[in-house]
């Protein structure tokens, strides 16, 4: 196989090797030429990569990360009047308080309290940094799915991985820098426009790959074209581009384009390799829940991102949920019964293979959703959105794990201490990844665009 | 008829809010800057004199005089004039999207006559492409989309209308006064004409979330769209930048922003609006009363047939009532008192009789005559004549409270000091603000015609150099000024202003004609050039800032998908109506299922100005050559090379068809495989081959069929860059 891919890639080598210095300076003078070629970062980086766990619908933080025993104490009751009035999606504030049925252990030597729906990544609590103050700016869905991938309710900014993609580039050209893999049941309320390029150029949004041969649109060859026939059609269009080039020296573009035929051929050799996970292995399938009906989908998902940030992909972002997810307006037991059985184990597997590998320290892991939910109850069994208070977390890449920043209130309604705005979250991952949130611009429309807009503070006890 | 979310808006809250709030620095106090008053942007254009050149034979028209003024002052000269097929491939795929055909180019090669090239493009000017090429320029600049964005995304059934308005009005030459008046205030000035109510779209072009929690957030969101819209795309002003704060770089307060909004602050934001012409109209009332004859007597029978049934039913539920409000119900409707009418309005659900309750209580002789006669009625239901088409677009109600009020941080919850519609201070005389000369007119406040006049002024300084700026930039690959929507103090200087100001002056003298500044500018010998520079030139002028060459232009996503069944020869020219969905890869579907491909299959190889614009997903084919997100006015799209480009150019399913039918095509045109190679050259890129070039493709294909050929020659280089 690769004998015969011979012809068209040592061409386009040597083409390449030629045009090699000309290209590597045009490319950072002119980023059109290879939007995508690596670049420094503002500072010396603690993250190289990110995996963004997203769980889409807003997980309940009081049935996860975050223990009220005020809550339970006034359940059946009304939010207390010192709190004031409260906005949410469904005009849940003048329902009674829910407590949560599920009860919060102790772990590690952090002895951060976990609920026993994540049995798994409890035992990775040492590694997690608790966000328990977050907030954001709206009670919608999309708007909230906004926030927190591109930090404005408004939809059509470039998304945080889109951000990145512009600010670093990427180390493994034969993959895409921002790679999305969405939930096979559905996807996240707001749509493509979540991992999309705003006004970026398109090269840096999110490129949604799924397993099996063909996990990139148009990577494999068509139907009815041997694969020698391929190889002898690029070799035709690579002589004739040559030959076009020669008669116009110093083209860059034209040669970048040349490049670009390489680039593809080479992603189309290695994509199916890096979601191809038969080799990995009886073990780690175990680790990441591969070998349970529950947690195989998952599993796989979270296998894939490992083996992308192992490669040298920037930014992979992982839906969890299908586009209702963890939205539990009733029945929040059930519910989130179902999605943490699904995710616990993958995540925790993750965590455990990143780290064992050597890697949890270069790659930044998150999770999240777009808010977290009420502490008072919709109808009988469920919570409303609530962007006022909830929990995130970050583990690895320069994180301080086994501790918990910021704090709700005594019912986990608002977030009281340490808060932490999207903004700040975003400004974060950001500084992790060596770059500078405020000096991160785009010029658009006249204005020097970012990530954080005008506001964005560093999490600085977060840092390890 | 349909509304908006408009009526039910709290301006109660607004205005209440208004009250309380502290007043800070007045909307009147700002300073202009000294070193900022005199930025060449904000003065009127006069027109220059057109400078003497020493090689005058060059010059084609005053636009080259300018050109090679500068080029002579660097001791540089010109390129070399492209040759005649490149040009007849640039000057077609520039002005109409798709390539010259083997006919037109033997046709020109073999012209000798002097005018044969202006010939050329005003057949191409005359040609209807002509409008689907560069109205798709003015819909990146409208952010055109057909659908909400945000969750659900839902489509906007009418929205096609200003597509077509917009390519429409290329094709006819639309004075550009006229057009910017249409989508300003079309519906104030021109209520008659449905064009120009369809075009007054433009400003609901952006994304709206439906099922915002709050309204008066909701509008607010859209007033910002619309005056940031129209600040960028007719002035070239980034005034969306004061909708928080002063500008940070521009001599513009944030009140600049918010007399800007006031314009638009009393308009309806509709959905419904008609825009049949009056033969639609009167086709249709002929058809209704055709319909009406038909179906008229059996309705009529069913009612005298429902009746008693109906009366009976009412009667027993009016008797449940209080006797007061069963007297106001007795009541005539015109004598009741005020009171008695709230009682009405009040208990009109109790006393509501249903079609099923009357059908219930029939006897079943008149339930089989009434089941009988509504299947008479459904007979005719293919006469029932369509209802007559509507569009988005703004209208205004002249009694409405239209007050503005400059926002702090933008927040509606945080208004400050009233402000009255007004234009930017900077651009008025003696830099104060100078209240809008506004005429209420019979169906509205007349505060967009206000508007419109103003920016569609000869007198405005930017409205027309931003304009003739962007004709420049799709023709030579850049503006005079690099900023095409940004002319403001931190935009880029025009690279040649008094050609800038000439072209301005000119556009105005042309009576606002697109065509004729198209005509211009391509007759130019500065156009005409080669791409390749003379040898001094690439040296000295490496970036092509004195125009010493053609760019070498990538083509458009468009262009490059649209090139592929034109040269195969199966390119569906139907133009216009609703948008079409052609086939997206499923893959490319995944977890979405916004997409319901068009059934029939010629209709995906329509042009691709006529795809869908679906907010959420973007054709996937464009997306990849940088199709602009339609979130906001795109003044220049991005020309990025990726390797996603081609896996798409090589593996795409259309791309691979459209290289069978390219086959086949040339295989019916000659026998020989020389005359194949040759025709297949010919179609793909414009010219014959050279012998080099026939030997290799020949040699290629003793091991390949002549469709790979044909898929190799979309691939090349040469196909997606212009000479």
């Amino acid at each position: 196989l690769r004998g015969a891919g011979a012809g068209f890639g040592m061409i386009a080598l040597a083409a390449m090797l030629a045009e090699q210095g000309l290209l590597a300076a045009e490319e950072e003078a002119n980023p059109a030429l290879n939007p995508l070629a690596p670049k420094p970062s503002h500072r010396k980086a603690r993250a190289r990569a990110v995996i963004f766990l997203f769980m889409s619908g807003g997980p309940s933080h009081l049935e996860t990360f975050d223990p009220k025993p005020e809550l339970q104490r006034l359940h059946g009751q009304r939010l207390p009047a010192s709190f004031g009035m409260v906005k949410t999606r469904r005009a849940v504030d003048k329902n009674k308080l829910l407590a949560t049925k599920r009860t919060f252990q102790k772990y590690g030597q952090s002895g951060i309290e976990v609920s026993d729906l994540l049995p798994n990544l409890a035992t990775c609590v040492d590694d997690l940094c608790l966000l328990r103050g977050c907030y954001g700016d709206s009670v919608t869905h999309p708007e909230s799915v906004y926030l927190m991938n591109t930090g404005s309710i408004l939809m059509g900014r470039p998304s945080l991985g889109a951000w990145v993609a512009y600010g670093l580039g990427t180390e493994n050209q034969n993959m895409p820098a921002f790679a999305v893999l969405p939930d096979p049941g559905g996807w996240v309320k707001g749509g493509a426009p979540a991992w999309g390029n705003g006004f970026l150029p398109a090269a840096y949004q999110g490129t949604v790959l799924r397993g099996g041969p063909s996990p990139i649109l148009h990577l494999r060859t068509p139907p009815g074209i041997s694969e020698a026939q391929q190889r002898r059609t690029l070799d035709f269009i690579n002589r004739v581009n040559q030959e076009h080039l020669q008669q116009r020296p110093g083209e860059t573009e034209l040669a970048a384009r040349i490049a670009s035929y390489e680039l593809a051929f080479r992603m189309q050799m290695n994509a199916p390799e890096v979601v191809d996970v038969r080799k990995e292995s009886e073990a780690t399938r175990r680790l990441y829940g591969l070998d349970r009906p529950e947690t195989a989908e998952f599993g796989l998902r979270c296998l894939l991102a490992r083996r992308m940030v192992e490669r040298g992909v920037r930014f992979v972002q992982l839906y969890c949920g299908d586009t209702n997810g963890w939205d539990a307006h009733s029945n929040i037991e059930g519910n989130h019964r179902t999605l943490c059985l699904q995710s616990d184990r993958p995540m925790a597997g993750l965590l455990t293979d990143l780290k064992a590998r050597g890697l949890l320290d270069s790659t930044l892991v998150i999770w999240g959703g777009e808010f977290g939910r009420t502490p008072m109850t919709e109808g009988t069994t469920g919570r409303d959105h609530n962007p006022h208070g909830f929990t995130m977390w970050l583990a690895g890449g320069g994180v301080k794990g086994g501790q918990v920043i910021g704090a709700t209130d005594a019912v986990g309604l608002r977030a009281a201490e340490d808060k932490t705005h999207v903004h700040d979250v975003h400004a974060t991952i950001l500084h992790l990844l060596g770059l500078n949130h405020k000096h991160l611009t785009f010029r658009h429309n006249g204005r020097n665009e970012r990530l954080t807009d005008t506001a964005g503070e560093v999490i600085r006890s977060a840092l390890a | 008829m349909r509304w908006l979310w408009l009526n039910t808006l709290p301006w109660i809250v607004v205005f209440t809010l208004a009250a309380v709030s502290t007043t800070g620095r007045g909307a009147d106090d700002y300073a202009i800057d000294p070193t900022q008053e005199n930025h060449w942007a904000w003065k009127k254009p006069v027109r220059p004199p057109v400078p003497a050149v020493k090689n005058a034979t060059w010059a084609q028209n005053p636009i080259d005089r300018f050109i090679l003024a500068r080029l002579e002052a660097a001791g540089l000269r010109p390129a070399a004039p492209a040759g005649r097929e490149q040009l007849l491939r640039r000057v077609t795929l520039d002005l109409i999207g798709l390539p010259p055909t083997p006919e037109e180019i033997d046709a020109f090669v073999r012209d000798p006559a002097p005018d044969a090239y202006e010939k050329v493009i005003d057949r191409l000017l005359l040609s209807p492409h002509y409008g689907e090429r560069w109205g798709r320029h003015w819909l990146d600049v409208a952010r055109f989309a057909e659908s909400n964005g945000y969750e659900h995304d839902e489509i906007r059934p009418d929205a096609w209308r200003y597509r077509d308005y917009v390519i429409q009005s290329f094709n006819t030459d639309k004075p550009y006064d006229c057009f910017i008046k249409e989508q300003l205030a079309g519906d104030e000035l021109y209520p008659k004409d449905p064009a120009a109510v369809v075009a007054t779209a433009f400003n609901l072009l952006g994304p709206d979330m439906t099922d915002a929690t709050d309204a008066a957030e909701r509008r607010q969101n859209t007033l910002n769209d619309m005056t940031d819209t129209a600040g960028l795309a007719f002035l070239g002003l980034t005034i969306g930048c004061c909708r928080c704060h002063d500008h940070k770089f521009e001599p513009i307060p944030q009140a600049d922003y918010y007399r800007l909004q006031a314009f638009f602050a009393p308009a309806q934001f509709r959905s419904d609006l008609p825009t049949a012409t009056p033969e639609q109209r009167a086709r249709f009332d002929a058809a209704s009363r055709a319909y009406q004859a038909l179906v008229g007597p059996l309705r009529e029978e069913t009612a005298r047939l429902e009746e008693p049934y109906r009366r009976q039913l009412f009667e027993k539920k009016l008797a449940k009532l209080s006797d007061e409000a069963r007297a106001a119900h007795q009541t005539p409707a015109a004598q009741r008192t005020a009171v008695q009418q709230k009682l009405v309005e009040k208990t009109a659900r109790l006393v509501k009789v249903s079609d099923a309750e009357v059908l219930r209580t029939m006897t079943e002789a008149d339930r089989t005559r009434h089941r009988q006669l509504q299947e008479q009625i459904r007979q005719f239901d293919d006469q029932k004549p369509a209802p007559l088409p509507m569009t988005p677009g703004l209208t205004d109600a002249k009694d409405r409270p239209a007050r503005t009020f400059v926002l702090k941080a933008g927040s509606l919850g945080n208004p400050d000091e009233e402000v009255r519609p007004g234009f930017p201070i900077i651009l008025t005389a003696g830099h104060r603000p100078v209240p809008a000369r506004i005429t209420p007119r019979s169906n509205s406040t007349g505060r967009r015609t206000a508007l419109a006049e103003w920016v569609a002024s000869p007198d405005n300084p930017l409205t027309a150099r931003v304009l003739v700026n962007r004709l420049w930039q799709h023709h030579l690959g850049r503006g005079l000024v690099r900023t095409a929507s940004d002319f403001g103090i931190r935009g880029e200087r025009p690279t040649h202003p008094e050609l800038l100001d000439w072209l301005a002056t000119e556009f105005v003298v042309r009576g606002w004609s697109v065509k004729a500044m198209h005509k211009l500018m391509l007759l130019s010998a500065t156009y005409q050039q080669s791409a390749q520079p003379a040898a001094e030139a690439s040296a000295r002028d490496p970036d092509n800032h004195l125009f010493s060459r053609m760019n070498r232009l990538r083509l458009e996503g468009e262009v490059i998908r649209d090139s592929l069944p034109a040269i195969a020869g199966r390119l569906d020219t139907q133009m216009g109506g609703p948008g079409t969905f052609p086939l997206i890869p499923p893959e490319a579907l995944q977890g979405s299922r916004a997409w319901k491909v068009s059934p029939d299959a010629r209709e995906h190889a329509r042009r691709s100005v006529y795809i869908f614009a679906r907010r959420n997903l973007r054709f996937p084919f464009l997306e990849n050559f940088d199709l602009p997100d339609s979130n906001a006015s795109c003044p220049r799209r991005e020309r990025s090379t990726t390797a996603p480009q081609a896996l798409t150019l090589l593996n795409d399913a259309d791309v691979v068809e459209a290289a069978q039918a390219f086959a086949t095509r040339v295989e019916a045109l000659a026998t020989t495989e020389e005359e194949r190679v040759t025709w297949a050259y010919r179609l793909a890129l414009g010219r014959r081959p050279s012998a080099d070039e026939l030997r290799l493709a020949r040699e290629f294909l003793t091991q390949s069929p002549f469709r790979e050929l044909c898929r190799g020659l979309f691939n090349v280089n040469e196909f997606v860059y212009l000479d």
